[in-house]
């Protein structure tokens, strides 16, 4: 090929390299919130997105229930054992909800570090390349999303809040690998042990949870949660379960492997929680100036 | 409205892939396999065959930053990834005669072209941990398929248009 490399072909080559490394390098920056053009492209975006994923979810839908019908029978059973055991949690839940808040009004408390408000959105789309684990919502700026707000699925919490425009809204899954993407987490025990997630095994199909002291002794099968530190989620989210535990490469600390309790890919309603009380109270800290 | 169809059509593509993945996906998921529909990248590749080198790299262009600016949190990885790619296979089809086999076979050299191009620069930037035989079994090979299929699907009616395009730019 003569004319694939001329010197013209070249120069602009080089340059658009250049270019590209710029770009980036600009884009790598956390950035809080979109410039005016982006939030613009991805709600008008947001609005044909919202146009398709009905008939094709309908579509999924429908061959996902003939897939479903061959395991009713079995299902069936399994949940009419179940149910008696629901009766009988439901009433324990009921007694302890009862006396909690009695003991709360004993104490004139009203506010709790674990209460926080609700929003319902529907998934309207995900990342097409799936090295970005990234899924769009159809709630923006204008029903009250702020980035950094918590999401979970019925099953679990799968990830955070990102970049809002007005109508849709960014939200990035704890399985996505950027580095950036950090939540702290605690195994549930006797005694709470703490550690951060940081990314997804693709290999191991589990969430990489790391930074545990090389003391704690977890099992298999527990329960880890999100701590609530960090002014920024609520605590006692369930995130997975242990499946697997390692030393790390220089053995001053554990690597354990989380299943997602979430599904990750089969996620069609999610909930946007924003915590109503930050960490730190504002009463408390105006004392402390005092 | 010949000016706008192209553009539109390219960009009906373009948000199907992002619903087929989110509606789809959960079934492919159990069977380990990567699904990646590139079906924009295919139908700017059939704009770069059958119209002509500018056309191709400049809706490479606009859809590669369109998708960096929705799909990924990086600009620049598809920006530059789907502009090569359009112009590479405009160079290659120059030397080979359009038809349905070879217009399959360069569709999936282009697709191929522009996953490795994303998967060597994500793994720059850290997106990406896969290994590359990983890469190469469970996500190339799936997704060339994938795409193969579309492209077969889409051969006739496409460049039938492509074609009468190409005509009335001929014209002017």
């Amino acid at each position: 090929m003569p004319h694939f490399f001329s010197n013209k072909r070249l120069i602009i080559l080089l340059v658009s390299i250049i270019i590209l490394v710029a770009l980036i390098g600009f884009s790598m920056k956390k950035r809080e919130s979109l410039t005016l053009p982006e939030q613009f492209l991805k709600d008008s975006a947001g609005l044909t997105q919202t146009i398709f994923y009905k008939p094709a979810n309908t579509l999924a839908g429908f061959f996902e229930n003939l897939a479903e019908m061959k395991q009713l029978y079995k299902e069936n059973q399994m949940l009419k054992a179940r149910l008696d055991e629901y009766a009988k949690l439901y009433v324990q839940y009921e007694e302890a909800k009862k006396t909690n808040e009695t003991l709360k009004a004993q104490l004139d408390k009203e506010e709790d570090l674990t209460d926080f408000k609700v929003r319902e959105a529907t998934v309207i789309g995900r990342s097409p390349d799936q090295w970005n684990q990234f899924i769009y919502i159809n709630k923006g700026e204008k029903d009250g999303i702020k980035p950094k707000m918590a999401v979970i699925s019925p099953q679990g919490f799968i990830g955070k809040v990102t970049n809002v425009s007005l109508f849709q809204s960014t939200v990035q899954l704890i399985s996505d690998n950027d580095r950036t993407n950090r939540f702290s987490a605690i195994v549930q025990g006797e005694k709470n042990i703490f550690g951060t997630i940081e990314g997804y095994d693709a290999k191991k199909q589990a969430l990489v949870f790391k930074k545990i002291p090389v003391d704690a002794k977890i099992k298999k099968g527990q329960k880890v949660i999100t701590s609530g530190l960090g002014d920024v989620f609520p605590p006692n989210l369930l995130i997975g379960e242990v499946i697997d535990i390692e030393p790390d490469e220089v053995g001053l600390t554990q690597t354990a492997y989380l299943k997602p309790s979430a599904d990750l890919y089969d996620i069609d309603h999610v909930m946007v929680l924003e915590r109503e009380m930050p960490a730190v109270d504002e009463s408390l800290r105006e004392k402390e100036e005092e | 409205m010949k000016k706008v169809f192209l553009p539109f059509l390219i960009y009906l593509a373009f948000i199907s892939e992002s619903s087929l993945v989110q509606a789809f996906l959960p079934q492919d998921n159990s069977m380990d396999w990567q699904l990646v529909p590139r079906f924009s990248m295919v139908l700017i590749l059939f704009v770069a065959i059958y119209v002509n080198t500018t056309y191709g790299l400049l809706y490479g262009l606009a859809f590669g930053l369109l998708t960096d600016l929705l799909y990924t949190d990086i600009i620049g990885v598809y920006l530059f990834s789907m502009a090569a790619t359009a112009y590479i296979t405009s160079i290659f089809s120059r030397y080979l005669f359009g038809n349905l086999i070879v217009t399959l076979l360069l569709s999936v050299v282009g697709v191929s072209i522009l996953e490795f191009f994303v998967y060597g620069l994500n793994s720059l930037i850290g997106i990406s941990t896969q290994m590359l035989d990983v890469f190469l079994y469970k996500r190339l090979l799936p997704t060339l398929i994938l795409n193969g299929f579309f492209a077969i699907l889409i051969y006739y009616p496409f460049v039938k248009q492509l074609n009468q395009i190409k005509d009335t730019l001929k014209e002017n």
